[in-house]
This record gives C-alpha cells, sequence and structure tokens, in this order.
C-alpha cells in the first residue's frame, strides 16, 4: 500500500499539493483482524486530526471497520475483494480492487478460451481464495466445461501428495489454484514428482509468488505451464510511465521499490490517492463529507470529459474549469452504483527472469456475461 | 483403492520427515527437561545453512550433513548461552517456554533480517521415480526414509548398547541420581543437545528438499505435527516419538485420502486427543517407564 501511496503524494505535494495543504502517508496497523482493526480504527479517527481519506481496509478486517469510517463520514478505499461489497451500502466505501467473486469468473473464461473442458479447482481453505470457487464452478460450466475435481486445501502443510492423487484420479486437463505462495509452491512441486505438470492457471503475480512456485518446479516450467489471471493493468501509456517513475524515485522511503512495479495492486492505491486529491480540489474542500461525492465526477467517463493522466494534468484541467476523467496507473474507473470500478482481467504469463508478460484481456462484458 | 494405497506410500516419507524431528525435540525433552519452541527455528536456520553450502557448489547430501551440524552447534549454543543461565536464576518451566518462544521469533526474524522475506531453493534434482504398485518415490524421498531409518537404528543403538545412551537414560530418569552416581550429568546434557540440535538440522534440511522451497517461517510451520507426535508417543521417549510419528504421518496421509483433505491434520489431533484422553502420558511412557524399573 506504502509502494502506492508515497509516490502518489510524493507528486501531488511536488505539484504544489491539494488546496495549499501537503498530504502525509500514515500507517495504521490493524494487524490483519477485526478484533485489533476494530480499536484501531478508532483510535485513527480519535487521533488524527487532519485525516483526510483511508487507502483500505483490508480483506481481514474490511466487514468490522468499514461501518464505523462510514459512520465517521470518512471516505475510504477498500482494499477488498470480499463479495460482501459488491453491493456496497456505504456512500463512503469506493473499490478498485476487483470483486473475488469475479476473479474465479475470468479465470474460468480464459480456461475455456485455451480450450481446456475437464478443470481442477484446487484452492486454500482461506476465505480470500474460497471466495473464488463458487463463480468459477458455475461460470466453468456455463461455457460447457466440466469441473472433474474441488479441493480446498489446508495451508502451509508439509506435503499434498494424496491430495494431488486424488486429483490426478481425475484426469483434468487444466489446474485451477489459489492459496498461499509456500502452498502452491508444496502441491505443484507434488504435482510435478507425482506425474508431471498440466497447465495451470493461478491467481498471484508477486515476486513471493514466483520465487516459491518457480524454485519449487523451475522457472522453466513456471513459464511454460503457468498463468496468472490478473485485475486489467494494460499500458496506459502516459500514466503507468508516470507511477513507475515516480516509485522507482521513492527509494528512500520504499524499500526495493522496483518488486512492487508489476504487482496490480500498488498502482491501484496510487490511484486511490490521485482521485481523492482530485475530487477534493473539484469540491473546493478537503471534508471527506464534501468531496466524497465528487469521486465519480472526476473518475467516470462522460461526454466532454478531459481525459487526464495525472495528479497534476487533473488539477491544471479542473482549474481551467474543465470537467475530467482520470485514468489510471492500474486502468479506466468507472465506479457503479455500489461504488465498484471494476474494468477487466488480464492473463499473464512468467518468463525465465520473473518478469511477466501478458497474454490477452478478459473484457469485464464477457465476465459479467458469464456471471449473470 | 489406488490413492488410499499411495496415501500409505506418501505417509513414509512424512513419518520420516517427522520422526527425525520428533525424536530430536523429545530426546532433549528427555534429558534437560526443556521445552524447546524454538526447535522449528533452528530447524529452519539450519536449512539456511545447507542452503547457503549448496548455493556455493556444495552437494545437497553434504549440505545437510552442514545443516545437522548447524544444527547441533546452534542447539548447544542456545542451551549454554541462554537456556542454563535462565535456569540457574531459578526461572520454572513455564518462564523457559516463555524464553524458548521468544528465541524462536528471535531466531525467524533474524533469518527473514538476513535472507529476506522471500523463498529460496535448493539447487537439486529430485532424481528418477521409482513406482512400487500405486505408490510413487523421487529417488531423494527413497534417500529421506533411508536416513530416517538410520537415524533411528541409530539413536536405537546408541540409547541401548552405549554407556552414554545408558547414561543419557539415567539422566532423564533422575539428574541428581546419576550425578552422584557419578555420571557426568552436564557432560550428557551436552550431548543431548548436539544430539537433538543435529536430528533437528537435519530435519530442517530434509523437509526442505521435500518441500522444495522454503521461508524463514517454514519450520515454525512444522512444529505443530511434530510436537503432537513427540506427545502422542510419550513426552521424553524416544521410541515413543517415533511411534506418534508414524501415526501422525501415515493418519494425515490416508486422512486426505478418505476424507476431505482440509481436514487431514484435523483428525490426525483428534486421534491425538482422544488417545491422550486415555494415555495422558503418551502411548509408550507406561510401558518406557516400566522398562527403566526393570532395568
Amino acid at each position: 500500500m506504502a509502494a502506492g501511496c508515497i509516490p502518489a503524494v510524493n507528486l501531488i505535494n511536488q505539484a504544489g499539493g491539494v488546496l495549499g495543504h501537503k498530504l502525509e502517508c500514515v500507517v495504521a496497523d490493524t494487524r490483519g483482524d477485526p478484533a485489533d482493526a476494530v480499536p484501531a480504527a478508532s483510535q485513527l479517527l480519535a487521533t488524527q486530526s487532519n485525516l483526510v481519506g483511508i487507502l483500505g481496509p483490508s480483506s481481514d478486517e474490511a466487514d468490522a471497520t468499514a461501518p464505523i469510517f462510514n459512520d465517521s463520514k470518512m471516505t475510504m478505499m477498500g482494499d477488498t475483494g470480499a463479495a460482501s461489497f459488491d453491493q456496497n451500502a456505504y456512500p463512503y466505501f469506493w473499490r478498485l480492487t476487483p470483486a473475488d467473486d469475479v476473479k474465479g469468473t475470468a479465470m474460468a473464461i480464459w480456461g475455456r478460451q485455451k480450450g481446456f473442458s475437464h478443470a481442477a479447482a484446487v484452492f486454500g481453505n482461506d476465505i480470500g481464495s474460497q471466495t473464488d470457487v463458487p463463480t468459477l464452478v458455475k461460470a466453468f460450466t456455463k461455457l460447457g466445461g466440466t469441473i472433474v475435481s474441488n479441493e480446498s486445501l489446508a495451508l502451509d502443510q508439509g506435503d499434498y501428495r494424496t491430495e494431488v492423487a486424488r486429483m490426478l484420479a481425475t484426469n483434468p486437463d487444466v489446474l485451477f489454484i489459489e492459496a498461499d505462495a509456500q502452498t502452491e509452491a508444496t502441491f505443484l512441486a507434488n504435482l510435478k514428482d507425482l506425474h508431471g505438470l498440466i497447465p495451470v492457471i493461478g491467481t498471484s503475480l508477486d515476486q513471493a509468488m514466483y520465487q516459491a512456485v518457480g524454485g519449487a518446479i523451475g522457472a522453466q516450467n513456471m513459464h511454460d505451464f503457468y498463468t496468472t489471471i490478473r485485475p486489467l493493468i494494460g499500458s496506459l501509456g502516459t500514466s503507468t510511465k508516470t507511477y513507475d517513475q515516480a516509485l522507482l524515485a521513492s527509494g528512500s522511503q520504499v524499500p526495493k521499490p522496483d518488486q512492487w512495479i508489476s504487482d496490480p495492486f500498488c498502482p491501484a492505491h496510487y490511484d486511490e490517492v490521485n482521485l481523492l486529491a482530485l475530487s477534493m480540489i473539484a469540491a473546493n474542500s478537503t471534508t471527506p463529507s464534501t468531496y466524497n461525492s465528487y469521486i465519480p465526477q472526476v473518475a467516470n467517463p462522460g461526454s466532454g470529459k478531459t481525459l487526464v493522466y495525472s495528479f497534476d494534468e487533473g488539477q491544471k484541467a479542473l482549474a481551467a474549469g474543465k470537467q475530467i476523467q482520470y485514468v489510471g496507473a492500474s486502468g479506466f474507473i468507472d465506479f457503479n452504483k455500489f461504488n465498484n470500478s471494476t474494468t477487466g482481467f488480464e492473463a499473464f504469463q512468467f518468463q525465465l527472469d520473473g518478469s511477466t508478460v501478458s497474454l490477452g484481456t478478459i473484457p469485464i462484458d464477457e465476465i459479467t456475461q458469464a456471471n449473470s | 483403492m489406488s490413492v488410499l494405497v499411495a496415501s500409505i506410500g506418501f505417509g513414509l516419507i512424512s513419518t520420516s520427515i517427522l520422526a527425525i524431528a520428533a525424536v530430536g525435540f523429545t530426546l532433549q525433552f528427555g534429558v534437560t527437561n526443556v521445552f524447546n519452541l524454538a526447535y522449528g527455528s533452528v530447524m529452519t536456520g539450519a536449512a539456511y545453512a545447507a542452503y547457503v553450502a549448496n548455493q556455493f557448489g556444495v552437494d545437497i547430501w553434504v549440505s545437510m550433513v552442514l545443516g545437522g551440524l548447524f544444527g547441533a552447534a546452534l542447539s548447544l549454543l542456545i542451551n549454554r548461552g541462554l537456556y542454563t543461565p535462565f535456569a540457574r536464576h531459578g526461572l520454572g518451566l513455564a518462564g523457559i517456554i516463555q524464553v524458548t518462544l521468544a528465541l524462536g521469533l528471535i531466531l525467524e526474524n533474524g533469518l527473514q533480517a538476513i535472507f529476506g522475506p522471500s523463498y529460496h531453493s535448493y539447487q537439486m534434482s529430485q532424481g528418477p521415480s521409482f513406482h512400487f504398485g500405486s505408490m510413487v518415490f523421487t529417488a531423494v524421498q527413497v534417500g529421506i526414509m533411508g536416513i530416517a531409518l538410520a537415524s533411528m537404528i541409530g539413536v536405537h543403538a546408541l540409547l541401548a548398547h552405549t554407556k552414554l545412551g545408558k547414561a543419557m537414560r539415567a539422566t532423564a530418569a533422575d539428574a541428581p541420581l546419576a550425578r552422584s552416581c557419578g555420571i557426568r550429568t552436564e557432560f550428557v546434557t551436552d550431548i543431548a543437545w548436539l544430539l537433538s540440535g543435529l536430528l533437528c538440522g537435519i530435519a530442517g534440511v530434509i523437509l526442505v528438499m521435500d518441500l522444495q522451497s522454503f521461508t524463514s517461517t517454514t519450520g515454525s510451520n512444522f512444529l505443530v505435527p511434530v510436537l503432537a507426535a513427540a506427545v502422542l508417543g510419550g513426552i521424553g521417549q524416544p521410541y515413543g516419538a517415533m511411534l506418534g510419528a508414524l501415526i501422525i504421518g501415515m493418519v494425515s496421509e490416508v486422512a486426505a485420502a478418505v476424507t476431505l483433505p482440509q481436514y487431514k491434520e484435523v483428525i490426525a489431533f483428534v486421534i491425538l486427543l482422544v488417545v491422550l484422553l486415555f494415555r495422558p502420558r503418551g502411548i509408550l511412557a507406561e510401558v518406557a517407564s516400566l522398562k527403566e524399573v526393570v532395568a
């Protein structure tokens, strides 16, 4: 999150700040569970008098803390794919992160597009992974495929040989998988040893995943067999380049900033800060209860709007009296009535050096149709 | 049926790793009475020591030996430098457990600071696969099972047929009495830590050889089944730890074959609880005690 917030704040402050105010990223540790997050949220609201917006809450505690921030009329940019926010009713909650259940549909579409018809679904037994499963199964079946094996994995076990044997007994031609890096690495290493790899469709672009799985099955096998489905990043020219440059220039504040270049969430956090800042300027107020309703005005497409690709471009256009559409480093943004913005997914392939290349996109229209 | 048969073969591999780790843990506890929750982190430390050697081109099996020696040295150092001074200051059993827990976290975070939060892998091949009916083993897994068997035979030979082994059993049974009988209990304690650390280190390296990818928390994640195996067999009883490892390892794999796989560990622990309900000191505790009396 810092890898998105800090570069954005640096650029905003270099451009003069927001309505004369300099921005700052402040960390509030929710410890990843509701019991700690609720007092942490209350403390944040009580002690930060100049708080103007929140990046988060995250998946582990969003259900517990989103109502607190909403009641305090504090704008938040949810960092959660939880399906409970698909039809979000909190006006101060906004989400660029695609819903997890949508990701399952995107995986199914990609699998069917590649001609796979008999799929194994192997997901960790954590809530984040399990959320993908119902829509994956529904969409893959609807598109004419069959889920021949659907297993949940206990995370971080010493081995998954028996689970692999169970899966292989159903003769799948593709494996859909999502779990933490250690679990995926062990499972796929066991698959390689027992049978040999089959095509794998996963969901992580993290370097940790590449190091764990690539180390376990070999970089060449990861390149040949492993495809990742992630939120659409696209190549949006100016905004992506601006973010990348700002990220790399923030090395004194973000340790090893280059590791976040291919992470799809960091550009989203960068965009979230820019959206907050531009909506404050559009509303001529840094008060969340005032600027909150301006967020879709500076983000969503509309006739006659000027496309802007950075905070600086946006503030200049607003100063010139223009209506703007901010095009983010994470892609186009279009909030629906539930304050959710999902613009599609993209398939990636790991290269031998750990970098990734795009294999194609899965448009949101196609996902919506398969999900209906 | 073939998955069930295969799971029994897979259980042998799990059992092998678990047995080495559990025997090392229980051997040290039996002699020193320290419930060492830093054991998993020492396993990880040894895995990293082997990783460093392996990165310099040292063969993985030689690296495993080096990892074992690292584990032995580190364990001895931990006892001499930390646990013994705390014990001398009168810290009780619960206090020492807190110290071991704290040390485990310090070691884990220290390893993360040195090697980073990412994952590492050994430069090694799993070798050819061997098929025995529905069972499949790679050459490395056969090697792991061989090492486990040799370790268990070695521990048995040490305890049953050497003076040192008898001294260890005497120290475990009653240290003051053993001391009054002329046994150098401090020396025996050092040997117990060395031997425990050696097995701990070897277990850490072969765990990673089997997992094929590891990070600073890998050993700690494996600690729970190690403790379960040690407690199930009768804490402080090496033969009990072997039996406990066999039960935990086999039940986990067979449960994954015949029930929902995500509950395989749960089922193993349910069995642990049921056994402890009827035999609170573990399966072999009473048997071993009787043997001591007879001897």
